[in-house]
C-alpha cells in the first residue's frame, strides 16, 4: 500500500540546532507519533515539510506527491494544526472560518458544525476569548472539516483537559479507520500515543532515533529495562530513560 | 479573488482602508497633496505590521497557499487600496472644480501631472518597502523608515516643482496645459506596473527563502 507520507533525509541547520537526514513513512489509516524532548526537533520537522521553513535538503511526499513541487494541491488535501499558535485575535470565529472554507474545495459545513457543537464553540466569539484548550480545538474544527487524508497536528492535545483529550483521541481513532487516512501528530504527552498510536518516531536532538510500528518500537528499547521492570516500559519511561533523566527519588 | 478576500477580510487593518478613503482631501482647499500619497504609502506599512503581529504569516502557511501567493496577496490589497485612493479622489477633483475653488496655493493641484507624480511615488515606496520587508518578514518599521526617505523627497520635489515658473504649467488646468502633462500620467503608469511587478519578483524570491 502506498504510503500517505513518506519524508526522505530532511535536514535544517539553524544556529545552534541541525535537523539531521530525517526519514519516515506514514501508511494509511495509521496515527503516527512524533516524540521527543522539548527542542529535540519535532516542530522543525514538521515546519520543513510542510515548506514554513526551509530545508537544506530532503525531500517529502504527500499523497504520492512532491510536497515541493506541488505544494498547494497537498495542503488541499490535509489538515494541519500548530498549537499555541494564535491568529487574528480580534476576528470573530465565523469571519477566520468563512475565510478558510473558501480555499478548500472539499469543505463540509455541515461536518464543521457538527464539531462546533461537540466542542462547545461558539462563533460569533473573538478568537482571543477562547482559552487554550478551545483554540486547539477550534484549529482542530477547522483542520477536520475537509476531507483531508492526512493530518499533521503539533501539539494537538496541549492545553487540553482529560476529557476533551479523550475526546480528540476517540476521533483520531475514528478518521483513520476506514484506512484511507493517516495522522501524524506530535506530541510530548506520550500517554495519548500509548493510547491511540499505531506508529511512533523518536526525534533526538535532531535526528530519528528509531521510527517504527508500535510493537517493534517497545520491543527496541527492550534493552533499557531495569530488573525491576516487570511489564513493558511505557513511551514515557522510554524517553526518560533515554534522555537520561531518571527521577531522582531523593531530591526532595 | 480569495486570496484578495482573505486579505480584506483579516489581514487589513481598518486603518488602511479609511486611508484609501482620504483621496478625497484634494476637495479640501489649502492642502499639500502630496500628503495623501503617504498615507497611500502608510497604508502597506500598517497593514504589514497588523499581519505579523496578527500571525497572519502563519495562518497563510497552513492555507492551501504557497509563500509566493502570500505575497501576492499583500500586493494585491495594496494595489487596490493606492489604486482606489487616486480613484477616490477623481470625482472630488471635479466637485472641486464645480464649486469653482480657488487654486491650492500650498503646492500641486489634483491635476493630470499630479496622479502622474502620485504613482511614481507609490512605485519607488512599494519597490523599496515590500522587498525590504521581505527579507525577513517581520521588519515592518525599518521597511518603513528605509521606503519613507525616497517617497518624502519625491512628494518635496513634487511640491516644490509648481512654485517655479518655468514648470508652473504643472500645476494648471488648462486644456493644453493638461495636455502636455499626460505623459507624465503615463509614465507614472508605466512605472507602477514595472517597480510593482519587480517588487513582487524579488519579494517573493526573498521570502521563499524566510523561515517562519
Amino acid at each position: 500500500m502506498t504510503d500517505l507520507l513518506q519524508v526522505n533525509n530532511l535536514s535544517k541547520r539553524y544556529p545552534g540546532f541541525v535537523l539531521q537526514n530525517v526519514s519516515f513513512s506514514v501508511k494509511p489509516g495509521r496515527i503516527m507519533g512524533l516524540i521527543g524532548k522539548n527542542g529535540a526537533g519535532k516542530s522543525t520537522t514538521l515546519k520543513s515539510m510542510l515548506n514554513m521553513v526551509r530545508p537544506e535538503c530532503g525531500t517529502v511526499t504527500m499523497l504520492g506527491m512532491d510536497f515541493f513541487q506541488h505544494e498547494k494541491e497537498c495542503k488541499q488535501k490535509i489538515g494541519v494544526v500548530f498549537g499555541g499558535i494564535d491568529f487574528y485575535p480580534l476576528k470573530k470565529l465565523s469571519s477566520i472560518t468563512a475565510v478558510t472554507r473558501r480555499f478548500y474545495p472539499d469543505w463540509d459545513q455541515r461536518r464543521y458544525e457538527g464539531y462546533l457543537l461537540q466542542f462547545s464553540l461558539d462563533e460569533s466569539k473573538q478568537f482571543k476569548a477562547l482559552s487554550n484548550g478551545m483554540k486547539v480545538k477550534y484549529l482542530l474544527a477547522l483542520a477536520l472539516s475537509h476531507h483531508a487524508q492526512l493530518y499533521l497536528l503539533d501539539e494537538p492535545t496541549s492545553g487540553l483537559d482529560p476529557v476533551s483529550r479523550d475526546e480528540i483521541l476517540h476521533i483520531f481513532t475514528r478518521i483513520v479507520k476506514d484506512g484511507k487516512r493517516s495522522i501524524l501528530f506530535s506530541t510530548h504527552i506520550t500517554s495519548d500515543l500509548d493510547r491511540c498510536a499505531d506508529d511512533i518516531t523518536y526525534i533526538q536532538n535532531g535526528k530519528v532515533l528509531q521510527s517504527a510500528d508500535k510493537q517493534t518500537f517497545l520491543r527496541s528499547f527492550e534493552h533499557l529495562k531495569a530488573s525491576e521492570d516487570t511489564g513493558p516500559l511505557t513511551l514515557e519511561e522510554i524517553m526518560l530513560r533515554t534522555e537520561g533523566r531518571y527521577l531522582d527519588e531523593t531530591a526532595l | 479573488m480569495k486570496l484578495l478576500y482573505k486579505e480584506a477580510a483579516l489581514a487589513a487593518h481598518p486603518t488602511s482602508i479609511v486611508f484609501a478613503f482620504l483621496g478625497c482631501l484634494v476637495i479640501v482647499p489649502a492642502y499639500p497633496y502630496t500628503v495623501i500619497f503617504m498615507f497611500g504609502c502608510l497604508a502597506p506599512y500598517i497593514t504589514l505590521l497588523y499581519a505579523r503581529e496578527t500571525n497572519d504569516a502563519w495562518y497563510t502557511a497552513v492555507l492551501p497557499v504557497t509563500k509566493r501567493e502570500s505575497v501576492k496577496g499583500k500586493c494585491m490589497l495594496i494595489i487596490c487600496i493606492q489604486l482606489f485612493q487616486l480613484l477616490i479622489s477623481i470625482p472630488c477633483v471635479f466637485l472641486r472644480g464645480a464649486l469653482k475653488l480657488e487654486n491650492n496655493p500650498v503646492g500641486i493641484d489634483a491635476t493630470i501631472a499630479y496622479y502622474g507624480f502620485g504613482l511614481i511615488i507609490y512605485a519607488v515606496y512599494d519597490l523599496i518597502f515590500f522587498p525590504t520587508y521581505y527579507k525577513n518578514g517581520y521588519q515592518a518599521g525599518k521597511a518603513f523608515v528605509v521606503a519613507s526617505i525616497p517617497m518624502l523627497l519625491l512628494m518635496v520635489a513634487t511640491e516644490a516643482a509648481v512654485h517655479f515658473p518655468a514648470l508652473a504649467w504643472l500645476d494648471s488646468y488648462a486644456p493644453g496645459d493638461l495636455l502636455r502633462q499626460t505623459p507624465i500620467l503615463l509614465a507614472g503608469i508605466l512605472c507602477y506596473i514595472v517597480l510593482l511587478l519587480l517588487a513582487y519578483r524579488i519579494s517573493v524570491k526573498r521570502f521563499e527563502r524566510v523561515d517562519l
